[in-house]
């Protein structure tokens, strides 16, 4: 205790001011949780406190000093003001904007703390201590009720006991002060959260360092704990004479440590006249709940953010939450007070029997899973509620078929409506229900019955009536209180359910959803979820009145940015307000899709009513004006920008003075299309969606859940989904049970998918049990490949220094530090398997570009018979043999190779001797010879050197349609007029190339027509690929992700266009994987495979959609025994998380455990 | 590993359509691995002689050559005591488009053409050149003694 020294010369400054201004710092922070109205600036010392940390990584620094702004504002009450300056000078000149109230005005409470200043002077006491005087409490009365401690029942404790001897300390009647020790003493062992430093604990510049220090350290020991409980009693005049027994005081303590509860006008029932050490003594205790307990409890209520290096804080934060809810549900059940409706109320029964047991066990397993129960509460609303313990399987059961019938009774049977005169386009049945559920979760009206229902984790309690005089006044109205067993807050307001979402998820898996039939029908077909926003756009047209609610709750959200650009762009809406609501759209989507809506957007809409603006490149408009003019017309402002874009600007907007308008602006609603792209919630372009301001949030995406649970939690914070948009939240009641194997996380999140996922698939059927979407076969097919023994040479010698690099690191446990180089070496594996070329250098001069005379190397029989005659005039045989072999190209058919002794399929002729060869053959004993030293020979005559690129392969083409084919060599007017022709060899193929370039071959020969798409993830890939291609002499265009947009849309609409020859379509995978609508073609090749299967099969689906008239065929290439076997593995797994989070309403029953199993392994594995 | 196609292809020709005076058959266990007997070639010391030998084809084949061994005593220089023959198209001369057939032709060609000017066994080699009446009566005693059954 050596701290109470330093304290001791200013004891009684700080024991005097410590209680009320607590109080006060700490509901003007509540208001800026809950903040919603705006203040009007004030010069007080408690702006300070002021910071918007309280969700953004980028915040933590912040966030870790706080100290010294509380200091800061201690010195402020002693007189001292300068210092504040210096330290955070931008808070002066901020506007107040920030410091709203909804309860109460700020200011008012925090002039309430002077008269508590001037009572402290009374009482010097003897040890720092927290007083709960009856004075104090009464400085305060007529002030707001919030800030009024609230009668909540009292209660006798029959065994407390004396700590002294003698007659005259107290007497039975008297009353009773409750009272702590200084919480200072308990220094980090107080369940301080990283919020709570900012409590403005009395403090002192000393001890700032040590106390920081030891903040950020681990839980102190637990010897520490006992001696805080400690709760002493009393007498008025403050002489202590008597403690509460450890089984209370465990709570009481708690309770006054978090300044929830007042215990004033308490008395003793009964006690000896002369006390002696450990006397019993009854004591009835009655209990005030103070204002404070109403704001946020620090944790829960911000969700503050997360970060790696911030693990240890979050246990803390969870104990403090965890000691305060037990502490909450063990004076509810003192005072037997129960909650009128919510979570609890069926099983009181079960908490009269089990509550302490339970409340034991809620704190001993705090991290533990917690179960559900669905109950119902108003009108048939069901929700969700925390068991505390036993719950068992056949309940569960229950739950799970309730769930189901409600969920398929809103998927089916869900109401169509139809969308404005402006919308110029028909939609189908299953559109106009997605329209029917988007407006409703849009609009406010509709949701009314939601606006009764409580949210599902809360539950509601009545203030008992205070007895005055014994006579309880029954005339009074009924006061309401809201408790959330979960998270331990406490609140006056009533805690709607999904109160802060508009919006939701659509889930349009495969985004096909598109076809639209309307007065141009087939041709025109669109992208479903294009259409169905805009119907959305066109119905939920009018601009939102300005509620200061809605103000203030934006200003919450642009709490991410720096301080001085929020109040900046404060500064602009102000000016803004006054006009109208936010009443434009943004859509953010991938650079490659914004054309696309561009275009659908204006189909969709009559002429003049929607005026679309793609917001990208270099000339972007300033958005400063964009509401204002948008008022004039009659149209609707929607501005179509990528994310990419978005992330720009707001890196830009959080240099010091960089501003951006789209983040001033105030959407009416934000769509996010292919929303996955945000969900890692630390990246870039997340921080940006996060920093939009918008009063409807839409995510639409194919894969909520792309990789892992938490994706999904991206989405929810842009959607602002409390309380699941709270990382620490989710990260408690999601993600820790599921790492726990805990099947309980996946039913968590299939119920807030029901309620804000809306999931359009294309093989869902509709109320008439007709599929929504008729689509033709899709056929997939894997075709596994050998690799020839060159290229696995290639690829074991990369394959065993990766595994032995591996190895080493994996046996010094740095797996973890060097995960990116891992990797990388992944990376190089995968490309081995695509093409040698693609992890060697190819300096020699065999490459992936063709050094011929022509870009396909055809060379033309003529120019080499000329050769051979020049060159070889000495021996006349050989060029006699050679002229022979030209001469018979077209008939020899069937000569056989004479080192497979097989017929050749495509044989080589080795100039200048002209002997043929397999190509594989000949190009696998020249790379035998080359290894061994040896000049390598024509295997037949000896003659050599032979080189690779000197190899002419002979070239035939089979088949009826030779004729068209030939037109497609269009320049090489000499060659195509014979069926065979020479090319030169000077392009090493692979064995996955190979294959491409065979299968295109039997497709031509089948359909002349073909229209094919060719999907890789390397880009150098798709180079090699449209070399092979060339040298088969076909149209083939490219689409990735280097390319501007321009070329992009050209690469497309050439592909798209009509022509009487076969076409191929070679696309990155992850630039033109979604989106896109390649539907003239049917023919997919996945040249390599991706981590998970969803965003192949999104791939698949450019083609497999609607408007697809043909059978879809699909191929993928892998290459046995190689790393691809383990990506499919892994693949698998993965589409069981996805499947498992989307089982949902079809199936009831649980989790299976072979899919929870996949589950495991990819955790453990990866 | 499956056999190649190419070792099936010939084991069936030589089988099919045997070289005069050579014979070779594939073991049962190991199909890579022949017992080959040659007929020593008229005119030469080995006329008469039926000579043993064994013939592998390793896994590199037909990238590499064959490997081959005479089993049956053999007095010629370039066939040591060993059974080891030097041949060129069997070390450096080798050739993919070269077949099991080609390489016992040229075997019981070198039969017929002893080379000591490239001795494998030096002795044999230095008695061919000094004395090729008595070292032809050597082998042909040999093969009398050795390659006759």
């Amino acid at each position: 205790m050596t701290y109470d020294q330093d304290f001791q010369p200013r004891g009684g400054l700080f024991f005097a001011g410590s209680d009320d201004e607590d109080d006060d710092v700490n509901s003007t922070r509540a208001q800026i949780g809950v903040s919603v109205q705006p203040a009007p600036p004030s010069g007080s010392p408690h702006e300070k406190r002021l910071f918007f940390a309280d969700s953004d990584e980028e915040e933590i620094p912040r966030f870790q000093t706080p100290r010294p702004i509380a200091i800061n504002s201690e010195l402020v009450m002693n007189g001292d003001d300068g210092e504040s300056d210096l330290e955070i000078p931008s808070f002066e000149e901020v506007p107040r904007a920030s410091s709203v109230s909804s309860i109460s005005s700020g200011p008012d409470s925090l002039r309430s703390s002077s008269p508590a200043l001037g009572h402290s002077g009374d009482e010097p006491p003897v040890k720092k201590r927290r007083l709960s005087p009856p004075s104090k409490v009464q400085a305060r009365t007529g002030q707001a009720s919030s800030d009024h401690p609230t009668y909540l029942g009292s209660f006798l404790v029959g065994n407390a006991w004396s700590t002294v001897r003698g007659k005259g300390y107290i007497k039975p009647g008297d009353t009773v002060r409750i009272e702590r020790d200084d919480p200072d003493d308990f220094k980090s062992g107080l369940p301080i959260s990283g919020k709570g430093k900012k409590k403005a604990l009395p403090d002192n510049g000393k001890k700032k360092q040590l106390t920081l220090g030891a903040m950020l350290k681990s839980q102190p020991p637990k010897t520490t704990k006992k001696a805080d409980t400690v709760v002493r009693l009393t007498n008025d005049r403050g002489f202590e004479f008597g403690r509460l027994p450890q089984h209370v005081s465990s709570w009481i303590s708690r309770l006054l440590d978090f300044r929830i509860v007042d215990f004033k006008g308490s008395t003793v029932v009964d006690c000896p006249a002369t006390l002696h050490s450990g006397a019993d003594l009854i004591v009835s205790l009655s209990v005030y709940v103070r204002a404070s307990a109403f704001k946020p409890p620090s944790t829960s209520a911000e969700g503050s953010p997360k970060t790696m290096f911030n693990q240890g804080q979050e246990t803390q934060d969870e104990q403090t939450l965890r000691e305060r809810k037990s502490a909450l549900l063990s004076l509810f059940e003192a005072v037997n007070l129960r909650p009128c409706r919510g979570a609890h109320v069926q099983d009181s029964g079960n908490m009269e029997n089990g509550s302490d047991d339970m409340t034991k066990k809620l704190t001993q397993h705090p991290g533990g899973a917690k179960k559900k129960k669905i109950e119902i509460v108003g009108d048939g609303e069901e929700v969700e509620v925390e068991e505390g313990e036993e719950l068992s399987d056949n309940e569960l059961d229950v739950i799970y078929k309730k769930r189901s019938s409600r969920a398929q009774k809103n998927d089916q049977s869900m109401t169509e409506m139809d969308p404005p005169n402006t919308f110029t386009l028909t939609l189908r049945g299953y559109q106009k229900q997605a329209l029917m559920w988007m407006h409703s979760k849009e609009s406010s009206e509709i949701s009314a019955r939601e606006a009764v229902s409580m949210h599902p984790l809360w539950s509601e309690y009545a203030f008992p009536a205070e007895p005055q005089d014994g006579v309880i006044d029954l005339t009074e109205a009924e006061k309401l209180f809201y408790f959330n067993p979960y998270s331990g807050e406490l609140s006056l307001d009533f805690p709607k359910a999904e109160r802060k979402l508009k919006g939701g998820i659509l889930a349009v898996r495969p985004c096909n959803l598109c076809a639209v039939i309307g007065a141009d029908s087939f041709v025109s077909v669109g992208m479903g979820k294009t259409i169905m926003l805009s119907a959305l756009i066109h119905t939920n047209r009018d601009p939102e009145p300005i509620l200061p609610d809605d103000t203030a709750r934006d200003l919450a959200r642009t709490r991410q940015l720096k301080l001085d650009n929020v109040f900046r762009s404060r500064a602009l809406g102000q000016r803004k307000k006054p006009t109208k609501g936010p009443s434009a759209t943004l859509i953010v989507a991938p650079t490659s899709l914004l054309s696309q809506w561009h275009e659908e957007l204006q189909r969709s809409s009559a002429p003049g009513t929607l005026s679309v603006t793609v917001w990208h490149g270099q000339n972007r408009l300033n958005l400063d004006g964009i509401e204002d003019d948008s008022m004039d017309d009659a149209s609707i402002t929607v501005i179509i920008t990528s994310y990419g874009v978005l992330a720009s600007e707001h890196s830009k907007l959080l240099k010091s003075g960089g501003q951006s308008s789209i983040f001033q602006v105030e959407w009416l609603r934000v769509i996010l299309d292919e929303a996955h792209h945000c969900k890692s919630r630390t990246s870039k372009t997340a921080r940006a969606v996060y920093a939009l301001r918008a009063r409807r949030r839409w995510a639409v995406t194919g894969t909520p859940i792309v990789n892992k649970l938490e994706d999904l939690h991206s989405l929810l914070q842009f959607l602002e989904y409390t309380p699941w948009s709270l990382y620490s939240f989710f990260r408690s009641f999601i993600t820790l049970p599921f790492l726990a194997r805990d099947p309980k996380a996946i039913e968590i999140v299939q119920v807030i998918l029901e309620s804000i996922l809306l999931r359009r698939e294309k093989n869902m059927r509709d109320n008439s049990g007709k599929r929504i979407i008729e689509l033709p076969a899709k056929e997939v097919t894997v075709d596994t490949l050998q690799f020839t023994f060159a290229e696995q040479k290639i690829y074991d010698s990369i394959y065993n220094a990766a595994k032995r690099n591996f190895d080493q690191l994996n046996a010094k446990g740095l797996v973890g530090k060097n995960y990116t180089h891992i990797l990388a070496m992944i990376m190089r594996l995968r490309r081995a398997v695509l093409h040698p070329d693609l992890v060697t250098d190819t300096s020699d001069g065999i490459g992936t570009k063709p050094s011929g005379h022509s870009k396909d190397g055809v060379i033309d029989v003529d120019t080499l018979m000329n050769d051979i005659s020049e060159h070889d005039l000495s021996s006349g045989s050989k060029a006699a043999y050679a002229e022979s072999v030209l001469a018979n190209l077209d008939t020899s058919n069937d000569a056989e190779c004479p080192i497979c002794l097989d017929v050749m399929q495509t044989p080589s002729i080795i100039p200048p001797c002209m002997h043929q060869c397999c190509k594989e053959c000949i190009i696998s004993y020249l790379a035998t010879c080359t290894d061994k030293g040896e000049v390598p020979r024509c295997p037949t005559c000896s003659q050599g050197p032979v080189k690779e690129q000197d190899l002419i392969e002979v070239l035939r083409s089979s088949g009826q349609d030779s004729p068209h084919q030939e037109s497609t060599g269009d320049e090489k007017e000499g060659t195509s007029t014979s069926e065979v022709f020479l090319r030169r060899n000077d392009f090493r193929s692979s064995t996955k190339l190979d294959a491409l370039v065979q299968n295109l071959r039997r497709l031509r020969d089948q359909d002349p027509y073909f229209r094919a798409i060719v999907f890789s993830q390397f880009t150098s890939f798709l180079s090699l690929i449209s070399v092979a291609l060339d040298r088969e002499r076909l149209s083939w265009y490219r689409f990735d992700g280097s390319m501007d947009l321009k070329k992009r849309n050209a690469a497309i609409s050439e592909f798209k266009q009509n022509e009487r020859k076969p076409k191929v379509l070679i696309v990155s995978l992850k630039a033109g994987g979604v989106g896109l609508n390649l539907t003239s073609a049917n023919h997919v090749f996945m040249m390599d495979c991706w981590w998970n299967a969803a965003t192949e099969n999104q791939a698949i689906d450019r083609v497999h959609r609607i408007g697809q008239e043909k059978t879809v065929y699909v191929k993928h290439f892998i290459v046995d025994h190689t790393i691809e076997g383990r990506i499919l593995q892994i693949q698998k797994r993965k589409t069981a998380i996805v499947k498992e989070a989307f089982r949902g309403s079809d199936k009831s029953g649980k989790a299976n455990p072979e899919s929870l199993e996949n589950l495991k392994v990819i955790f453990s594995d990866n | 590993m499956a056999l190649p196609k190419r070792i099936i292809k010939e084991t069936e020709r030589l089988v099919a359509d045997p070289a005069p005076g050579i014979t070779a058959a594939p073991h049962e266990d190991n199909l890579r691995y022949f017992d080959v007997t040659i007929q020593g070639p008229d005119g030469s010391p080995f006329q008469q002689g039926v000579f043993h030998l064994e013939l592998f084809l390793p896994e590199e084949y037909p990238m590499s050559p064959p490997k081959v061994r005479f089993l049956t005593k053999i007095y010629h220089p370039n066939i040591d005591k060993l059974g080891r023959i030097c041949l060129d198209i069997l070390k450096d001369k080798w050739s993919p488009a070269l077949q099991i057939r080609t390489v016992l032709l040229s075997i019981q060609a070198l039969l017929s053409a002893p080379n000591p000017d490239d001795p494998l066994a030096t002795d044999v080699a230095k008695h061919y050149k000094e004395d090729e009446k008595d070292a032809q009566r050597v082998s042909k005693e040999w093969t009398e003694k050795y390659a006759s059954n």
